[in-house]
């Protein structure tokens, strides 16, 4: 004997709710009786007992797994794969604390979406009983009755004034059953396989040839030959030198303007070495004792354009200035420095 | 036999007062209350519909522009691979320019559709009903333009995957120690959360596109509602689901943030390294997001036919969050300034004295964008209900926005603890470009999506409207709200 499934489209849910509570009457099982509809109605407005929901083991589930998977960095990788750096402990709590916020709210997240969908038993891969015109407002009530039934039931459905009736056996819509279990299944082991592999390669488990380019790539030093020949007349020089009778540089001429402008530029570039009236006593001078005086007449003796070298160029443990300042603005620091001497005199 | 049972009209269909007043009430209601002016669930549909499927010539006018530009992005991207970072005018110490400032201000505009979203849904908001989605719909893809600019920034961008250990053959681990991995990390879980929240919301609409439409799009909606009917099962666990993710999501939207601040906060960089740079970049990104959000909403309006669904209502309390934030930004940058400037450390009264003195245009422009302007105007309902208002003094508040982060990053950057290291920044033509060519991109990924999805969250419309009511106090005729719990 077939059951018959009856989906009745109500206008309103006060109809649909009166249409349930005398398919119970009638003795109906709750289980038997599904209401579609295109805006959440909660269970008190339809007189039905809540369906049973099972978020919670899945959060737990999740978060517990994204604990894990903090875990697995903050505490494991960084054990099997020391770095060391800005003196910090390698695992201090901190950072982890982020890490495990962060896959702790992923985990639960994903797990929560992912029990939403198996509870519904998304995605529907079957044919379902449905009407479209529920999407449009009414209100589906579906039941599936046996023919000793069938009759009072679509009795209940014209009392309440069911726009809408359909009729149809129960044979059509078969269970999910095994189309669903080999989806997830195969959802399941894909996913898996998503994660693994890569761990697998990442916690060097299963090694692959890969290239990995820096060690293995051909370094040839500079001692190595073939060498070329050296063009004919050159001198070997360990960077940019004079050339005697040439200045450095097209020279700024010592004015007053010049000197000022030099004094500013060696207040901000020089003054930390060098102190600020370039006594050799700036606030760097205790890690390096060596700084000069720039009044010394060793440095006031030296030529302009030397000078204006030392500055481009760096020497000794002095770094180079070039990067920040013009030849221009070097000339106006070589002429201030200068002036240094004039003054002292 | 069963006797047959009075007939009971639908929520849409209820008859109009015999009074006279109660009936003029009403229909000032209707006009004023989205939620009032219930039609039957049909038409509204119609409307979502009809607005997802035109596509007339303004549409392929703006999917052709946006589209150059995204050509654009591309291009310049192109170019700037080819000859190297150094055609952008990042150098020591300015190694964080405008790319970083973009990432900051896309993942910032991200964070309102979120708040609009879960934290009004949590709060029982009615006014997020209908804008919900088109607000989710910024953070999708203000996080995808931003997920662009680390790729951008790195430079030789075939080396990215030196910094994933898979396989670990180059022995290079990420340093979970580092704020950058707590950015991706972040960014990525916000990412995934934002995406499952959106499309749980989703579910019931892609199936009323399903019963709606016919050829490719019912295919395509066919198996994207998973099967949806909307028994009473499905919509119990949507509704806890969208709780739960929720409840997650919007802490984790406070960490995105916060973490996006640690960036800057966790270098010993004066300007930087500030204990409230959680709290302030979270205001400045909630400030930007509700002002995209809110611009969004005004073209959707005008160019979709949307009117109906989008309201005075809606912008009017939109208007009203966005002063709120305003002040609270304003709040924020007056408490960091006034630290800074009575601690009096020589490095940040330097860079006190650039943005007063040399920045000052940028500096003032930004104060008067983001505080005077927005409270100035703000406060009137004839101000936040006009469209064309809202819409100039969101624009401003992007642009105040951006300056924000431009002095941030490169401003800041330019003035370091040594004198020695001042340089004074300029953004070159690539990072000009690139940075229009990113507001085309998620203009134009906006403009796509808004024709495959149903923009408004019709059924969220629909619930409010089953359950808002009116109700008689004294002489008065008041619209009431039923609470299902």
């Amino acid at each position: 004997m077939a059951d018959t499934l009856l989906l009745g489209l109500f206008d309103d849910v006060a109809p649909a709710a009166d249409a349930i509570h005398d398919l119970r009457e009638l003795g109906v099982p709750e289980n038997r009786i599904t209401v579609m509809s295109n805006i959440p109605y909660t269970p008190k407005m339809l007189g039905l007992t809540p369906p049973r929901q099972w978020f919670l083991p899945f959060i737990a589930l999740g978060a517990l797994g994204g604990a894990g998977i903090a875990f697995f960095i903050t505490y494991i990788t960084p054990y099997l794969y020391e770095i060391h750096v800005g003196g910090q402990p390698l695992t201090p709590f901190a950072p982890s604390a982020i890490m495990y916020f962060e896959f702790t709210a992923l985990g639960s997240m994903v797990m929560a979406f992912l029990s939403f969908l198996l509870q519904n038993r998304f995605p529907v891969l079957r044919k379902q009983i449905y009407d479209e015109r529920i999407t449009d407002g009414y209100i589906g009530v579906q039941t599936q009755v046996g023919d000793s039934l069938l009759d009072a039931a679509v009795n209940v459905f014209e009392a309440n004034h069911a726009r809408i009736l359909n009729r149809e056996s129960a044979k059509a819509y078969k269970s999910p059953g095994m189309m669903h279990l080999a989806f997830w299944g195969a959802v399941g082991v894909l996913a898996l396989g998503a994660v693994l592999t890569p761990l697998l390669l990442t916690y060097r488990i299963v090694k692959i040839p890969w290239l990995d380019g820096m060690n293995k790539s051909p370094a040839i030093g500079y001692q190595e030959g073939p060498r070329r020949a050296e063009p004919e007349g050159s001198v070997p020089i360990n960077g940019p030198v004079l050339i005697a009778g040439q200045p450095a540089s097209e020279r700024i001429e010592a004015s007053e303007e010049s000197v000022t402008r030099g004094q500013m530029l060696f207040d901000i570039n020089c003054a930390m070495c060098h102190g600020l009236g370039a006594g050799g006593d700036g606030p760097l001078k205790k890690y390096l004792p060596e700084i000069p005086a720039l009044t010394d007449t060793r440095i006031q003796d030296m030529s302009e354009d030397e000078i204006f070298l030392v500055i481009t160029l760096g020497r000794n443990r002095m770094p180079a200035i070039g990067e920040n300042l013009t030849p221009g603005e070097t000339w106006d620091v070589v002429n201030y420095v200068h002036s240094l001497g004039a003054t002292s005199e | 036999m069963l006797e047959s049972r009075a007939e009971v009209r639908p929520y849409w269909d209820k008859p109009i007062p015999e009074d006279e007043a109660d009936a003029h009430e009403l229909k000032h209601f209707r006009q004023e209350d989205l939620l009032m002016d219930a039609n039957s669930p049909a038409e509204t549909n119609d409307i979502a519909l009809n607005a997802m499927k035109s596509t007339g010539l303004g549409f392929w006018m703006a999917v052709g522009f946006t589209g150059l530009l995204v050509a654009l992005l591309l291009g310049t991207w192109g170019l700037q691979i080819v000859s190297g970072l150094g055609v952008t005018g990042l150098n020591r110490s300015v190694m964080w320019g405008p790319y970083i400032a973009n990432l900051v201000f896309f993942i910032g505009i991200g964070h309102a559709g979120t708040f609009i979203s879960a934290a009004l849904r949590m709060m029982h908001m009615d006014f997020r009903r209908p804008i919900s989605r088109a607000a989710e719909t910024v953070t999708l893809f203000g996080l995808s333009a931003a997920a662009l600019f680390p790729l951008i920034h790195v430079g030789r961008v075939w080396k990215i995957y030196y910094m994933f250990p898979i396989p670990d053959e180059r022995r290079l681990w990420p340093n979970f120690r580092s704020p950058l991995l707590w950015d991706a990390t972040a960014i990525t879980a916000y990412m995934l959360g934002s995406t499952l929240f959106m499309y749980a919301a989703l579910l019931p609409d892609l199936a009323m596109a399903r019963d709606h439409t016919t050829g490719w799009r019912h295919q395509l909606y066919k198996a994207l509602a998973l099967g949806w009917r909307g028994s009473l099962g499905e919509w119990m666990r949507l509704e806890k689901l969208a709780n739960i993710l929720g409840y997650v999501i919007v802490p984790v939207m406070f960490s995105v943030h916060t973490i996006v601040s640690y960036d800057f906060a966790m270098a010993v960089q004066p300007g930087w390294h500030s204990t409230i740079f959680g709290p302030f970049f979270i205001a400045g990104a909630l400030f930007s997001g509700v002002a995209a959000v809110i611009m969004v909403l005004i073209v959707l309006r005008k160019t979709m036919r949307l009117g109906y669904f989008l309201r005075e209502q809606h912008f009017n309390s939109l208007g009203i969050f966005l002063m709120l934030l305003s002040i609270v930004w304003g709040y924020f940058y007056f408490n960091e300034w006034i630290v800074t400037w009575y601690g009096n450390l020589s490095a940040e009264q330097a860079i006190l004295k650039m943005l007063t003195g040399q920045l000052a245009p940028l500096f003032y422009l930004m104060l008067v964008v983001n505080v005077v302007i927005p409270l100035g105007t703000l406060w009137s309902r004839r101000v936040r209900t006009s469209l064309p208002a809202m819409f100039v003094i969101c624009v401003g508040v992007q642009i105040g926005m951006y300056l924000e982060r431009i002095l941030i990053v490169p401003g800041f950057l330019s003035r370091s603890e040594l004198p020695f290291n001042w340089v004074n920044y300029t953004p070159h033509l690539p990072e000009i470009l690139i940075t229009i060519g990113t507001f085309g991109l998620l203009s134009f990924l906006y403009i796509i999506w808004t024709r495959v999805v149903p923009i408004i969250p019709v059924w969220e419309v629909h619930e409010g409207q089953a359950f808002q009511s009116t109700r008689r106090v004294g002489r008065g005729l008041f619209t009431s709200h039923t609470d299902m719990h």
